[in-house]
């Protein structure tokens, strides 16, 4: 079976966006391609004339940090961020979700950029991202800017990204400061070739004295079409001790919030609904602990 | 010749190693040959249905298409391992009665063959068929009422098999019995998932024959099928396998191998064809599905008085193996043990769901899913230990079977158990008998950790008065001394390493060093009929006919013949069939036995479930390539761990919704036992090649119950149905009270 008719891999942006260009929606951006290449295999997707490789742009695969402020490129690795000593310190939760994507292979080869642009409302760095606050800097349309990542994803499958067209260039994620903690768990067997069954992630601020959550950005998925904040959840949360009252607190408006769906051989709602309860009393005091003490160590990653 | 075997019990490298770690080893879908063609396939697309018209000429029009074959191509439209009841092409025209008629998805309608496979694909969806939709029925229950659909005549109610077991006086046995267990046990499809998906080349060889290379379990079976189909003698035929990449039962019937013989004699040119997974999952039959409801009584002292069954298991839409799967699970439905009384009803259902069939193990696992949940609750219904009540019930060299008649000599399950419960470290043998130390604490808080035993028999070898043999011929070469020994066996090595041995025990059996020997193996065109790589027979059916001939051949070497060469073919004592009334029968020649023990963590919260360990005991007579045992326990218990816990095909309404190994979860890395712990014993079978059982099929059958059993042990929970999926788990963990909190 024929995937592709030429591939590129362009050195800088410019000659990316210009061979996007020159093809005229008959190429495709690959980051990676382990979600891509199997789309095109499955018949899901018309073999494209064209891929464009954007993981050989040095801007699309830099690790840099600019004051609190880490800037990831979409090309960068599932691997290299599980391994980043300073993600795993302060942005836990995206360590903790790269390192559950697919096996060793796919975390080497599948990237960041490339599990956002798929716009699955699970995607497991996305669920991350989202709780996490990400800006997104894209090129859609010819025009450079920045976005809230919340705002790439228009439905299952869908992103304001034109795939033949636009790129998806760089994320920024604010680090976490004195009193900040994050964290994620998934729904799923060990080591996932399939999609998860569903996936949280939380980011917390604790108030000066260290008791009350002063903020919360929870992100569960999937529980719509798209990546979505669980935001009564938080409300739940927000101004209160995160002790065990406030987690059942959580727990209830997350029963009367948030509705999963059944997906056809993956799970029925209402074993997602049990599972929303299960990863709200694993992630909330995970994430809180973390802001409490300034330490954490993620779980679950990899091999184990 | 010293006494001490010198090739036999050695864990020697298998022969095949280096050539498929390194790549270089051809499996059928990596051989071309020039000027071949592609063909693919284009499958039903509905699951009951009449085809009134197949439109071709689109498909036939497109660029690079050679050939559209169809119903009216097929000189014999028909075939199949016992009953040939499947259209080779579903279509008008071929003459067939009934050929007319898709019966499910994995039915076959027409072949495109072209220059290269992606015309082949482009052309696929351009043939055009004119569909009258049927009555379906996907339900086995539904399928056997009065008014369902009938799916071939001669089988009212769709049922294509029944079987009963009528023995001792069950109603005196129910009045003796003091404690009754009663359960409805449900297990699930499997697909086999072998590394290498349906792939061959058929090509006319260079003395004429239609050639086949292909993966498949038994080159002259094959060969017989196609010969049929083709409406040529069988000579005409020749089939050849290369290396196969995994088979464990689904290889047993027709895939590619009729479809590329079929093409390449009508075009006269090699056609080539590779499935895609997909193509694999929807194209190839399936672990049946059973429901089994079963009812067993005990008095208080242990003893088993009364046992009741009844298997339903779902045929789909043609016959493969499923009156031989059924028969099996007919016989091991009341477990291994000396019940005097039993009653069994055994029922094989034809539905439009895609085809059940051979499956590793065939129809054991599910079988003995219910018996050994039934001992199970007996044991606890009682308060007595499991291992203990299997002791006092085991079948032994004087028992009497459900089917009245005693296990072929030498039976070992008892020291095969308590071999298995001493070694797994959870239990010891006391004054007052075993008794279980209790289960290791759990890894965390939400989780629960439980201990499970099971135990199980499994023939070697066809059953039920199939006919039985073995063909090899050794060749001794050289002149004063032996300077090259050939041996040719058919004996498929479908990865479980049969090549190997067969060349140990050639070598032990004419005495010579193991480097002189060569085989010859699955070509029809170079060896004689051994039979299937199926019922765990190969090791013991080829292994006793390498032995007779190297003997022969031997004789004929000290007569001074130059070569000597000796051709033997083995029969093994006979068999019989079931009785109609009663099920009375010899069924097996040859037995192999096992016990298992699963340590089992669940997440209450999640409900996943993990295999702690597994210690798996097996009595195999002799250990031929002990390494090649402990592989052959390993890859078996792994694939139970999929069968009992993880994999989960979906089909609905005769459709599958999950054919790919993204969304049907085998086990990976880290979903596999943390420890397996093979316990290999060695009690001869008298009958079996330096006393060889066989093996590679009982490390599978016993798992599921045992880790149901140890859920038990951690939950309080009796868990019926497989996959213990973690939805099926949370779901029935909190029917019972235990929850997340």
């Amino acid at each position: 079976m024929t995937l592709w008719t030429h591939y590129h891999t362009p050195s800088s942006l410019a000659e990316a966006h210009a061979l996007l260009q020159s093809y005229a929606g008959r190429a495709r951006v690959i980051a990676g391609g382990t979600d891509l290449l199997l789309d095109i295999r499955h018949g899901h997707l018309t073999p494209p004339e064209a891929l464009i490789d954007i993981t050989k742009i040095p801007e699309m695969c830099s690790l840099i940090q600019e004051g609190d402020d880490l800037v990831i490129g979409a090309g960068v690795t599932h691997t290299r961020i599980v391994t980043d000593a300073l993600i795993a310190a302060r942005a836990t939760c995206l360590v903790e979700s790269c390192g559950v994507v697919g096996g060793p292979q796919v975390r080497n080869v599948g990237t960041l950029g490339g599990n956002v642009a798929h716009a699955l409302p699970a995607g497991d760095g996305t669920t991350s991202l989202v709780a996490l606050d990400a800006w997104a800097d894209v090129i859609v349309r010819d025009e450079r800017r920045w976005l809230p990542i919340r705002e790439l994803f228009l439905g299952p499958g869908q992103s304001l990204l034109d795939p033949t067209r636009d790129l998806l260039v760089r994320f920024r994620i604010p680090l976490a400061q004195e009193r900040e903690g994050s964290a994620f768990k998934r729904i799923m067997r060990p080591q996932g070739v399939a999609l998860p069954i569903l996936g949280c992630a939380a980011w917390v601020r604790l108030d000066s004295s260290g008791e009350r959550c002063e903020d919360i950005r929870l992100c569960i998925g999937p529980v719509d079409r798209v990546p979505v904040r669980a935001e009564q959840v938080e409300a739940a949360v927000r101004g209160q001790p995160i002790d065990p009252a406030t987690v059942d607190a959580a727990v209830a408006a997350g029963r009367t919030s948030l509705s999963p769906r059944t997906s056809k051989y993956r799970a029925t709602a209402s074993y997602r609904q049990e599972m929303i309860d299960v990863l709200l009393r694993r992630v909330l005091p995970l994430a809180a602990e973390r802001a409490r003490t300034g330490q954490a160590v993620p779980e679950g990653v990899g091999m184990e | 010749m010293e006494d001490r075997p010198a090739w036999i019990g050695r864990s020697l490298h298998r022969v095949d190693a280096v050539g498929k770690v390194t790549g270089k080893t051809p499996f059928p879908g990596d051989i071309d040959l020039e000027g071949q063609l592609w063909m693919k396939i284009r499958f039903s697309d509905r699951v009951h249905a009449r085809i009134k018209s197949i439109d071709t000429s689109r498909a036939e029009a497109y660029p690079g298409v050679i050939r559209v074959f169809t119903a009216r191509d097929v000189p014999v439209n028909e075939y199949g391992l016992g009953i040939p009841d499947q259209p080779v092409l579903c279509g008008p025209g071929s003459g067939k009665e009934g050929a007319d008629i898709v019966r499910c998805i994995a039915d076959q309608v027409a072949l495109v063959v072209a220059e290269t496979e992606e015309a082949a694909a482009a052309a696929l969806p351009l043939i055009e068929i004119e569909y009258e939709d049927l009555p379906a029925v996907c339900d086995v229950l539904a399928a056997m009422q009065d008014g369902a659909p009938q799916l071939h005549a001669g089988y009212p109610n769709n049922i294509l098999c029944h079987y009963q077991i009528r023995h001792g006086d069950i109603e005196a046995g129910w009045r003796q019995a003091e404690v009754v267990v009663e359960g409805e046990y449900r297990t699930g499809y499997q697909e086999h998932a072998y590394l290498q998906p349906e792939a061959g080349l058929g090509f006319i060889d260079e003395e004429g024959r239609v050639a086949v290379i292909v993966a498949g379990q038994w080159v002259h079976k094959d060969r017989e099928q196609v010969a049929h189909a083709l409406g040529l003698p069988e000579e005409q035929i020749r089939i050849i396998y290369p290396a196969i990449g995994g088979a464990f039962g689904g290889r047993e019937d027709m895939s590619v191998q009729i479809v590329l013989a079929l093409a390449a004699w009508k075009l006269q040119r090699p056609v080539k064809i590779i499935w895609s997974r997909e193509e694999s999952i929807i194209g190839h039959h399936k672990r049946h599905p059973t429901i089994i409801r079963a009812k067993w009584g005990a008095t208080r002292d242990g003893r088993v008085v009364a046992a009741e069954a009844t298997i339903i298991g779902d045929s789909g839409a043609y016959a493969y193996t499923t009156p031989k799967v059924m028969g099996n699970a007919h016989l091991m439905v009341c477990g291994p043990y000396a019940i005097p009384n039993a009653k069994v009803d055994t029922y094989g259902v034809y539905t439009n769901n895609i085809p059940s069939g051979a499956f590793r193990g065939f129809g054991g696992p599910q079988a003995c899913f219910a018996a050994e949940g039934q001992m199970n609750k007996l044991a606890d219904a009682l308060g007595m230990d499991p291992v203990e009540l299997r002791l006092r019930n085991v079948l032994r060299d004087d028992s009497i079977t459900v089917v009245g008649t005693p296990l072929p000599p030498n039976v070992t399950l008892d020291k095969v158990l308590a071999e298995g419960a001493a070694q797994s470290g959870y239990w010891n043998q006391g004054a007052d008998g075993w008794r279980r130390a209790p289960a290791p604490p759990p890894s965390g808080p939400n989780r629960r950790r439980g201990i499970g035993v099971a135990i199980g028999f499994k023939n070697v070898g066809f059953s039920f008065g199939a006919p039985e043999q073995n063909w090899a011929t050794v060749e001794i070469h050289g002149n004063a001394e032996i300077e090259r020994v050939v041996v040719r066996q058919a004996g498929a090595d479908v990865g479980q390493g049969a090549h190997t041995v067969f060349r140990q025990m050639a070598a032990e059996g004419v005495g010579v060093p193991i480097e002189l020997v060569e085989l010859v193996g699955h070509d029809t065109a170079a060896t004689g009929n051994s039979g299937s790589s199926s019922a765990s027979r190969m090791t013991f059916m080829a292994g006793n006919a390498i032995k007779g001939a190297a003997e022969l051949a031997l004789q004929k070497w000290r007569e001074e013949e130059r070569p000597a060469i000796a051709t033997y073919q083995y029969v093994p004592p006979k068999t019989t069939p079931y009785d109609r009334e009663t099920g009375r029968s010899n069924p097996n020649f040859a037995y192999g036995y096992m016990a298992q023990i699963a340590d089992v963590e669940v997440d209450v919260e999640t409900g996943h479930i993990t295999v702690m360990r597994v210690i798996s005991a097996h009595d195999v007579g002799k250990a031929i390539n002990p390494q090649l045992i402990v592989g052959q326990v390993e890859g078996a218990v792994v694939q139970a761990v999929g069968y009992a816990v993880m994999e989960n095909l979906i089909s609905q309404d005769g459709r599958i919704l999950n054919p790919y190994l993204s969304t049907y979860l085998i086990p990976t890395v880290l979903d596999i036992p943390h420890e397996v712990k093979p316990v290999i014993l060695e009690y001869a079978d008298p009958r079996g090649p330096w006393g060889a059982r066989g093996m590679a099929e009982m490390p599978f059958i016993t798992l599921a119950p045992a880790v149901a059993a140890a859920l038990h042990d951690a939950t309080g929970i009796w868990f019926d149905q497989i996959p213990l999926t973690p939805e099926r788990v949370v779901m029935t963990l909190r029917q019972h009270g235990i929850d997340a909190l």
